[in-house]
This record gives structure tokens, sequence and C-alpha cells, in this order.
């Protein structure tokens, strides 16, 4: 989709700001650049629609070289949206999504319904905001139809420059939720330039990291978590990358399903106890006849009430003690911290339970990584 | 408490009590006598001013904004008119037997009565009353409309009366029936000052600020020459303008078309050389290239410009002030207009995406390029017309003296004046085409804009607002520079300033002066209007 052949930039000045980047973009997929400032990562995106020209080598558009467009033909075909928005303060809200389409020569009921369209797909109700002009929108809300603007005559491909950089870090999180949600219907192939690791690992389909014009290691955000190819990719993935690394997976793929420790509530207190031993934990779920996660059991409090299970539980609401499926491996290490948990129970939305997970299995997940560059390194 | 009300009384009040009224004078030129409201006795009505102007100091004390508003605003109005109409009275009844007020010995010729002081501030109270009223009722928020009629009321009642005659009895009218004839044609010509050195000022200076905003290199340069123009001395100006305009006036037309034409060429030359090499030249000569480019352009430049447009005020003057609307004359100015709405009907009205754009861009073209032709034809058709040129038998004998080019009159004054309108022309052009966000302008390359697009829809919309104040200002400050050119003949309103100085007539001076003043104030309110029709509400300045 976009492949970049030893492309060079240098600048009048004598400043070499890419040195022979080598990287395809694949389709349908965020590829983001990430690097130290004054990495290049501005610079190549930038080279992609021809705002900046390119010294040697050259980028492959849809398989032909860019500069076989015209420039202003080659960006009506390039989403493009930058941190700073960069809306017209002097048009609508309308206007400013409309200028591609306008450009283009679109006609005006079109112009007016895509608009609509692409106002309800950032969320924006059109109808409210539709002849508003941006100083009169939050910057969130202003974001959204910077967005909304790049998306404007459907462009096949995005280049984002730090989009969400300019808010504050909880719309940024949900304008990067709603982002991802947008980017599974529409699928656009896309280069999302950032600076921000977290951000990088969260949107990118793939990272590019990129220092001192050269690329130094292309892969899936996972992988680069993983197998950092070498010191400065692993200080820049940070010290914390294992965790990160958590962020990545969803509690679903790591929970185990058969062996749960569970009772159900009509179960005999011998049975709870036979499964805490047979488990090897220190307490078991205590589930309803729907399977309803209703609290749990542990062996002091057999001890107390040795005759029946129901006085020998602790209940518990399932909110309290149980992650939903949906939530990343982090988030239920944390909940587990938090709660000194060594097991803690998986549930889904109405609360019945789904499976469990062991602090181990976060354990070893995050320590896949460590371990083989400990194998590779040494 | 409104403390604003009470100060509008106290300024009447004591404008009333300490200075004279009226001043009768024996005839034009003598000092008179004054007269203070208190003099005028066994005629009670005076002593209703003292009173009107008590009525905003008590009403001060009241603590409704809403009806205290509308007390205000109908005692300042009444006190306005009252003094600009009980004092006409007076003066009506002194004239009648001015030997008797004059004393023994004065030359009694057209005697006249002179508003003083006392007037003069009981005025300046009463609208300080109407305004502090007129505050009061915005706070109470009564409607916007509303505030406007409070404040205008006393003003247009007063114009009414003015226009019915009611204060003839007042010097400066009698000034002005004197000189109706003359001060129409002066007006005009101080219109068509600023006019024309205000679009030539326009055009130069906005070119010049678009200049300075594309290339940093020539900013500083650009700045500071139009800086130190605006230090010169207008006076000095003038004078410094009066030896070369001479010299040009003197020479013969067609060589000096020849010379215009190979100055021209040349500066085509360099300026085309420039363009195409500056790329690969060094810096320190890139320099020296633009600078020669720079200075060779200027010569034809000033050539032209300056002889275009003393021409033009030639056929404009001729048709005005003869009286006889010359109809080249006329459809030339017509045409003018013409093109300059079609234009901004062009550009404005009809955005790029407006209903039917494709005809009405079409047509807008069409419309320009036609007006420009045939201003053009009427032009060349005007140069050799006689009759507006005077007796010139064939264009072999022309001077560039016969379209209007000398030492003193008109051609200097315009090329100064246009020169002094360039500084507010050329800042804040360049500031505001500067402070449009470079993020702006950036999106708008990268979403596919041309050069032009982004220029017409981006940058120009958005510096439109500053661009507006520079014209504003410049305009502004042309009508008051204006007065200054009748030292080197070139008439306008400065004339009856300079022969109200001359003769000591403050009537004179007043009669240049009051219309100069109005024409600044009708000027900046119809550019002020201008600007806010045709700037975007997304980015109009909120109003305090």
């Amino acid at each position: 989709m976009i492949e970049f052949q030893n492309v060079v930039k240098r600048f009048p000045d004598g400043f070499t700001a890419v040195k022979g980047l080598n990287l395809k973009v694949h389709e349908g997929e965020i590829t983001v650049f990430i690097g130290p400032s004054g990495c290049g990562k501005t610079t190549s995106m930038r080279m992609v629609n021809r705002l900046l020209s390119i010294s040697e080598g050259k980028i492959l558009v849809e398989g032909r070289d860019n500069k076989d467009f015209p420039a202003e033909e080659l960006r009506r075909k390039i989403g493009y949206a930058i941190q700073q928005i960069g809306l017209f303060p002097h048009f609508t809200v309308l206007d400013n999504i409309a200028v591609v389409p306008r450009l283009l020569g679109w006609d005006e009921t079109r112009i007016r319904k895509r608009v609509d369209e692409l106002l309800d797909l950032v969320g924006l109700d059109p109808d409210v905001n539709r002849d508003k002009y941006p100083r009169q929108l939050s910057g969130g809300q202003q974001q959204r139809v910077g967005v909304a603007r790049a998306l404007g005559a459907d462009p096949p491909i995005m280049l984002m420059d730090e989009p969400f950089g300019a808010i504050d870090p909880i719309t940024r999180e949900v304008l990067q939720e709603e982002f991802l949600q947008i980017q599974k219907e529409i699928g656009k192939t896309i280069i999302f330039v950032t600076h921000d690791i977290d951000e990088a690992i969260k949107m990118g389909d793939r990272i590019a990291i990129l220092r001192d014009g050269l690329l130094e290691q292309y892969d899936t955000p996972d992988n680069i978590l993983a197998h950092p190819k070498d010191r400065f990719v692993r200080d820049f993935v940070g010290s914390d990358r294992s965790l990160k690394r958590l962020g990545l997976v969803r509690v679903h793929e790591l929970m185990d399903t058969e062996k749960v420790p569970s009772v159900r509530i009509r179960d005999t207190v011998e049975k709870a106890e036979q499964v805490i031993k047979e488990h090897n934990v220190r307490s078991a779920f205590v589930v309803d006849d729907d399977g309803e996660l209703r609290g749990w059991v542990d062996l002091d409090g057999i001890r107390h009430s040795p005759k029946s299970l129901l006085d020998a539980m602790t209940e518990a609401d399932y909110h309290e003690i149980g992650v939903r499926k949906n939530n990343t491996a982090r988030e239920a290490l944390s909940a587990m911290v938090a709660r000194s948990f060594r097991i803690t129970p998986v549930v889904d939305k109405s609360g019945r339970l789904l499976g469990s997970i062991t602090l181990k299995a976060l354990q070893d997940l995050a320590e896949q990584g460590w371990g083989d560059e400990e194998g590779n390194g040494s | 408490m409104n403390r604003i009300a009470m100060l509008g009384g106290l300024i009447a009040g004591l404008g009333f009590f300490f200075l004279p009224i009226l001043n009768l004078k024996p005839n034009r030129l003598a000092s008179g006598t004054s007269f203070n409201l208190l003099e005028f006795q066994g005629d009670d009505r005076y002593l209703m001013l003292f009173l009107l102007a008590l009525i905003p100091i008590v009403l001060s004390f009241r603590n409704d904004a809403e009806s205290r508003g509308w007390m205000l605003v109908g005692s300042g109005s009444l006190l306005f008119l009252l003094t600009l109409i009980l004092p006409a009275g007076a003066g009506a009844n002194l004239l009648l037997d001015p030997e008797a007020y004059l004393g023994e010995g004065a030359f009694i010729r057209n005697p006249r009565i002179l508003p003083s002081g006392g007037m003069v501030l009981g005025l300046l109270g009463a609208y300080v009353t109407i305004f502090a009223g007129v505050r009061d009722l915005a706070r109470a928020e009564v409607q916007m409309w509303v505030q406007a009629i409070a404040t205008w009321v006393a003003p247009l009642i007063a114009i009414g009366l003015l226009v019915n005659g009611s204060f003839d009895v007042y010097s400066i009218l009698v000034e002005f029936y004197a000189n109706g004839a003359a001060l129409e044609q002066k007006f005009v010509e101080h219109l068509m000052f600023v006019f024309i050195s205000l679009g030539v000022g326009f055009v130069v200076g906005v070119g010049l600020g678009l200049w300075a905003s594309r290339d940093e290199r020539v900013a500083p340069v650009i700045l500071y020459a139009v800086g130190i123009i605006q230090t010169i001395p207008s006076l000095a100006l003038f004078g410094v303008l009066l030896v070369p305009l001479a010299r040009l006036g003197d020479r013969a037309f067609l060589p000096t078309l020849g010379f215009f034409g190979v100055s021209l060429a040349i500066a085509l030359v360099i300026g085309v050389s420039y363009v195409l090499l500056a790329d690969r030249e060094p810096a320190r000569l890139k320099i020296v290239h633009l600078l020669a480019t720079a200075i060779t352009a200027t010569v034809p430049l000033a050539l032209f410009v300056g002889v275009f447009v003393s021409f033009l005020f030639r056929l404009a003057n001729v048709g005005f002030t003869s009286g006889a609307y010359d109809s080249t004359t006329t459809t030339i100015f017509g045409l003018l207009a013409a093109a300059l709405v079609t234009w901004i009907v062009g550009r404005w009205f009809v955005k790029p995406d407006g209903f039917l754009r494709t005809w009405l861009r079409r047509a807008n073209w069409l419309l320009s390029g036609a007006t420009t032709v045939a201003v053009i034809v009427l032009f060349v058709q005007a140069a050799g017309n006689s009759r507006v040129l005077g007796t010139v038998d064939s264009v072999s004998t022309l001077t560039i003296r016969d379209l209007g080019v000398s030492g003193i009159g008109v051609a200097p004054a315009l090329i100064a004046l246009t020169l002094y309108s360039l500084l507010p022309l050329v800042r804040n052009t360049y500031a505001g085409l500067n402070n449009v966000d470079p993020a702006i302008i950036d999106s708008g390359r990268g979403m596919g804009m041309t050069p032009s697009q982004r220029f017409f829809q981006i940058e120009l919309p958005l510096a439109f607002p500053v661009i507006m104040a520079g014209v504003r200002n410049a305009g502004v400050a042309l009508v008051g520079i204006g007065t200054v050119a009748t030292v080197i003949g070139a008439g306008g309103l400065g004339d009856f300033v300079i022969q109200g100085i001359v003769n000591t007539s403050i009537d004179q001076i007043l009669l240049g002066a009051i219309p100069a003043i109005a024409l600044a104030l009708v000027l900046d309110a119809t550019l002020r209007g201008l600007e806010g029709i045709f700037t975007s509400p997304g980015i109009k300045q909120v109003q305090s």
C-alpha cells in the first residue's frame, strides 16, 4: 500500500533527517512511527503526501511512485490530521469537513450527506454541530472534527501526526478507543506518528521505531515488547515493558476455564474443602444455580461453620472480587495486587463465572520476553 | 448611584456658570464681546439651562437603573437641544441691535454670533448625560435598538433643526452659506485625495505587505522603509517632491513613455533572472540581486503610478469641479466601481461551494475581464481628449505636466498621501498574514489546496479584519493629512483651514475642520461596517 524504498531526506541546511528508510506499510493497518524527537518520524510521514520532497529513493503509494501524481491530487487522496488540528476557524464544521470533497468537486447534496455521516461516525450530533464554528467546540470535539475532516473524501490512506497529542489524558483515552472502533469499521491504511510509547502500543497494528533517521525495529507491538532488538529499543519501550505487554492481552485469552476452584451454593462443606485442597488454593469461588458468582469460601470459614456452606462462605459482589473477560491482563494484575489475590474469578457482564486467572499465569506472560532475551543476550 | 451622570451635569453646569456662552463679533475678523448666560437679564428661560444641568446630578442618586436611565436620556436630550436652541434665540436678539452691546467705535459689518466655551461644555455635558442614561438602559437589558434610538434622538433632532435653518444665526453657518459652493468643491477634492491615495496605497501597501510576509529577508527592509516615510513631516515630504516632479513635468510625454518602457524592460530582465537563478546563487549575491530587482522596478513603477494617478485625478477633478460630468470620466469610474463590486461579489458572496458556483464564477471572470478592457480603452481615449487635458494639439507636443504632474498641485499631494498610507497598510497586511496559525496553513496544504486556494480561502479571510483595520487607520489619517495638501496648492478642505488661520477667522477654520472630522468619522464607520459584513462569525472579536 505504502512502501518506502531507500528514502533519504536532506534539508537545505545539510541536516539529514532520514537516512535510507525501507519499510512497507500494510493495507488496512495502523502503522505507528515512533522515536525520540529528531528521529525523522514526522519527516518520513510528510514525504508520503509530498509535503516534503524526497531527496533520494522513492515512496510507492498504491504501487505507484508518489512523484507520478500531481502533488495536490496526491494529497486529496490521503487524509491528513495533525496535532494542532488546524481546523479553519472561519469555516463552520460542515465547511471544514467538506474541504477535500469540494476540492474534488463533489455536488452539494452528496457533501452534506457525507458530512452528516462522518459527524455521526465520530460521535457528534450533525444537527447540533454542523453549523458551529470551531471556537464553539471543546478541544476533544475539535479533534473529532479534525478526524472527520481527514476522512472527508473517504481516502484509502491517512496520515496522522500525533492527532491526540494536544488533548487532556482522559479525553485522549476516549478518543483513542473511539478511533480504534472507527478503524474497525473503515479499515484505512494509516501512518500514525507519536512519541508516546503507550499510545503506540495501544493504537498500532505495527510499530516502526526510528532513531537518527534509521529504522531501528519494525514489528507488532507484542513482538517489540517481547523481543526488543537492542538496548535502544529496550530503553525506549521502557523498563515497564512487561507490564505494557500485559496491556495488550485480554483476560479471556489467559483465563483457565477448566481447572476453576468453584463450588455450587448447595454443595456440602466437605465438597468445598475437597475442591480447595484439590486445586491447592486458599479459597474456592461460590456460584448459585444460575452460575452467578456469589462469594468465596476458605478453610477458616469451614472450620468456624463446619455444617453449612451458606454459613461458611463469605458473600461478595462479583464486581468486587472478579475481573471481566474483556479487561486487559494488566488491569487484572492491578486488581489482584490491590486485593492480594493469587487467583481471581473471571465473570461476564451479568456476573456469571466463566473461569479464573492466576497471578502465576500473568507472571509467566510478563516474563516470557525477558527469558528469551536473556537466552539470546548472554 | 451613577457617577457618569453626575459628571455630565457638573460639566454642563460649571460650563454655563463660568464660561461665556456666546460671542458677538462686529465683523468676520475682529474679536467681539462675550456673553455669559446670566447676562441675559429679564429672560428667565436661560435659567432653565442651569436647572436642566442640575437634573442629572440629582438623578444620579436614584437607584433603579431603568427609570433612572430613561430620565437621564430625557433630561440629557432636552439639555442638548436647548443648549443649541436658546442661545440661538438670544443671539438673534443681539444681532437686532449690535451697537448697543459692542459699544462705541466698533466696526460693524456682517456682525455674527460665535458659540463659546459655555455652549461647548453644555453640549458635552448633555451628551455625557445621555451616554450615562444609555448605559443604565443597557444594564437594565433594554433592547439594543431602543438603546440606539435613545442615543441618537437628540443629535438627529438637532440635525433636523440645522437643516430647517434654526441655527442659521451661528457664525459657522453664516460662513457656510457664504461659501457653500466652494465647500462642496473642496469636499469633493478632499474625498478624491483620500480615495485615490487610499486606493493606490492599498494596492501598493497590501502588495508590499504580502511580499514581506512571503520573504523573511525583505520583510525588515520593507517595514523599515515605510516606517521611515512615516517619520518625515508631511510638509517636508511635499517640499521634497517639489523639484523632481517639476522636472518630470517639463519632460515631453513620448520620450518619457520610451524611458518608462526601457526601464520596465530592464527591471523585468533583472526580476525574472532573480526568480530563475536565486536558488543557485550564494546568499550574498542573492541579496544584491534582490536589491537590484527592487531598485530597478521602483523607477518605472513610481513613474507609472505617479503619472497614471495624477491623470486619473485630473480626469476626476475636471469632471467634478467643472460641473460638467464628462461622460468618459464618469464611465471610467463607473466601470472601476463595477469591476470592484464584481470582484468582491465573486470572492466573498459566491463561496467556492455556493449555489450555481460554476456559472457565477465564469460570469465573474467575464465581467471583471470586460470591465478591465473597457477601462483601458476609455483611458487611452481620454488621453487623447483635448477637452479634458486643456489645449493640446497633438500627442507629440504633450508634456507630462499636461497629464497633471507638476511640482505643486495635486500630483505631489497624491504621492505624499499615498506614501503616508503605506505604513498601516503594509504593517497590518504583514501582521495579518503572518499571524495566521501555521498549523492551519499546513493542514490546508496537507489536504491538497493549491497555493492560490490557500491564499484566497484561508489566509486572506483570516487576515482580512487586520488588513481592514489598517485600511481604516490609513483612511482616517489621510483625511487629516489631506488638509495639509493645501500648502502646495492642491486644494481640499485644508484651503479653508489655512485661510482661516491667515485671517484669524475661527469660522473659516471650522468650515474646513468640521466636514473633515465628519468625513473621518463616516469613513471609519463605513469601513467598520464592511469589515463586519465580510468577516466570518467564526473569527469575529467578541465586542465588549
